[in-house]
């Protein structure tokens, strides 16, 4: 008990005392995770789009599909990327293994089952006047669509947070396509692993404590946002 | 006076054929109220006049000229506005959904909104969140958006509908108003004695036909004897 007291007491002083490594290591996972749900977003959106409002054959297997890998586990996609990453893989002359750009990745991977599925269901979920109105009323398609988008924002800002939930704390991916290096792509969830492998727990409590405040402003803004949408006949 | 004229309109889902060849003209200024059976096909006749829903076939003649309904379809989503039975207001204020279909400077949307927002006697709850309206405010809301955007037609789906004495009569005001300023209406109503003063020609849809009802039916809705299907259905 008494370790685990002065554990989270250094990890607070680590924390608020402004720790260099601390907070470059809180700044790259930031980046990394935000490069990639930025990246995935509009074509995560165009998706949605297409499985709410268009009809073509495989439509159903394709929401099928993203259902399914919402379930995916993150060492599973980390292990795909690695092996079409490494050098003897298919894309290996890229180079890209061991790179932030490789996490990015990774983790759009990881992002677009989460933001196309529950951007589907939203979308789907808006009432099919919306976008007639929008229609009759004079707004291109483009214009109806932002319209819809609009309409539909409270669940697509849930479907943001809770990709970017994931995509932040997940480590599988991170720690086999970042490799963990110092300073480059040591995030926060593969900084827990290495430190706490080294029995150094403070600076593990200290990235935990983060990651717990992140989820709890992010579940709370997410309550918040839920809160404001109301169904409009 | 614009002329507006669609022919051997013809829709089917699945087997069952809804439009059987319709014939169905429109001038600035008229007033059409369409009555039939639950099921007769107002609502899809009035979303193909809207360029809403594409027809089987359709053919439709304006300025002379006559062209299929796929041809002329972007034209009628810019001459026509249709109103849903039950309005759809985007979620925001009264005046974002007055704001909806204006272009141009912001100013002179605006000077457009206020006008609207008088048409429409919505001064007081502009600002107000459309949630928080009742029926009556919400289809004077929708009607004002619509006004707003000069349609040449209106197309409206029983826009009295459950809506008590002095909404309706507020609504049939507004669309006197409409009237007045030329724009063609078409009215779909189970109660048609509410449109008697603003109707200028009363028809009925049955069994894919539409048939002209008469003044018949607006005196005495109750008692109306429906044109002989048979007699139509062999036409």
């Amino acid at each position: 008990m008494g370790s685990i007291a002065e554990s989270t007491q250094q990890a607070l002083i680590l924390l608020f005392g402004g720790d260099p490594d601390l907070w470059v290591i809180i700044g790259i996972s930031f980046k990394v995770s935000l490069t990639a749900l930025l990246i995935a977003t509009p074509f995560a959106v165009a998706m949605a789009f297409l499985l709410a409002f268009g009809r073509f054959p495989g439509r159903r297997l394709l929401i099928t599909m993203f259902n399914t890998l919402l379930s995916f586990p993150a060492v599973v996609v980390g292990l795909t990327f690695y092996i079409l990453l490494s050098r003897q893989g298919p894309l290996g002359e890229w180079q890209l293994l061991f790179t932030q750009p490789a996490m990015v990745i990774g983790q759009i991977a990881l992002a677009l089952p989460i933001l196309i599925a529950m951007g589907h269901s939203s979308l789907q979920a808006t009432d099919r006047r919306a976008w007639e109105t929008a229609r009759t009323l004079g707004a291109s398609r483009t214009r109806a669509m932002m319209t819809l988008m609009r309409e539909a924002r409270f669940g697509l800002l849930a479907a943001l947070l809770a990709a970017f939930g994931r995509i932040i704390a997940e480590v599988g991916a991170s720690m086999m396509l970042g490799g963990n290096i110092l300073h480059y792509t040591r995030n926060i969830p593969t900084a827990i692993a290495l430190e706490t492998s080294k029995g150094e727990f403070a600076q593990g409590i200290a990235l935990g404590l983060v990651l717990l405040i992140m989820a709890f402003l992010l579940n709370g803004l997410l309550q918040v946002v839920q809160g404001k949408g109301r169904p409009v006949a | 006076m614009t002329e507006l004229t669609y022919s051997a309109v013809r829709k089917t889902y699945g087997k069952r054929e809804i439009l059987a060849g319709v014939d169905f003209g429109l001038r600035s200024g008229q007033c059409v109220l369409l009555c039939g059976e639950n099921g007769a096909g107002k609502s899809t006749l009035l979303r193909i006049l809207a360029g809403m829903e594409r027809p089987d076939y359709a053919l439709v003649t304006r300025d002379g000229v006559t062209r299929r309904w796929r041809e002329v379809k972007k034209r009628l989503l810019a001459d026509c506005i249709y109103l849903h039975q039950t309005p759809y207001l985007f979620e925001g204020s009264v005046r974002y959904n007055l704001n909806y279909p204006l272009r141009g400077a912001r100013t002179s949307r605006e000077a457009l909104v206020r006008e609207g927002l008088a048409w429409s006697g919505l001064d007081t709850i502009a600002d107000q969140a459309v949630h928080q309206l009742s029926g009556g405010e919400r289809q004077r809301v929708a009607l004002a958006r619509a006004w707003l955007r000069r349609p040449k037609i209106m197309l409206l789906d029983e826009p009295t509908t459950n809506m008590d004495h002095a909404c309706r009569q507020r609504t049939v005001e507004l669309l006197h108003a409409l009237k007045r300023e030329g724009v063609a209406l078409v009215v779909t109503s189970h109660e048609p004695s509410h449109f008697a003063g603003v109707a200028d020609d009363v028809l009925e849809l049955a069994s894919g036909c539409l048939g002209r009802a008469g003044p018949m039916y607006m005196a005495l809705p109750d008692k109306v004897t429906p044109i002989d299907r048979r007699a139509r259905a062999t036409a």
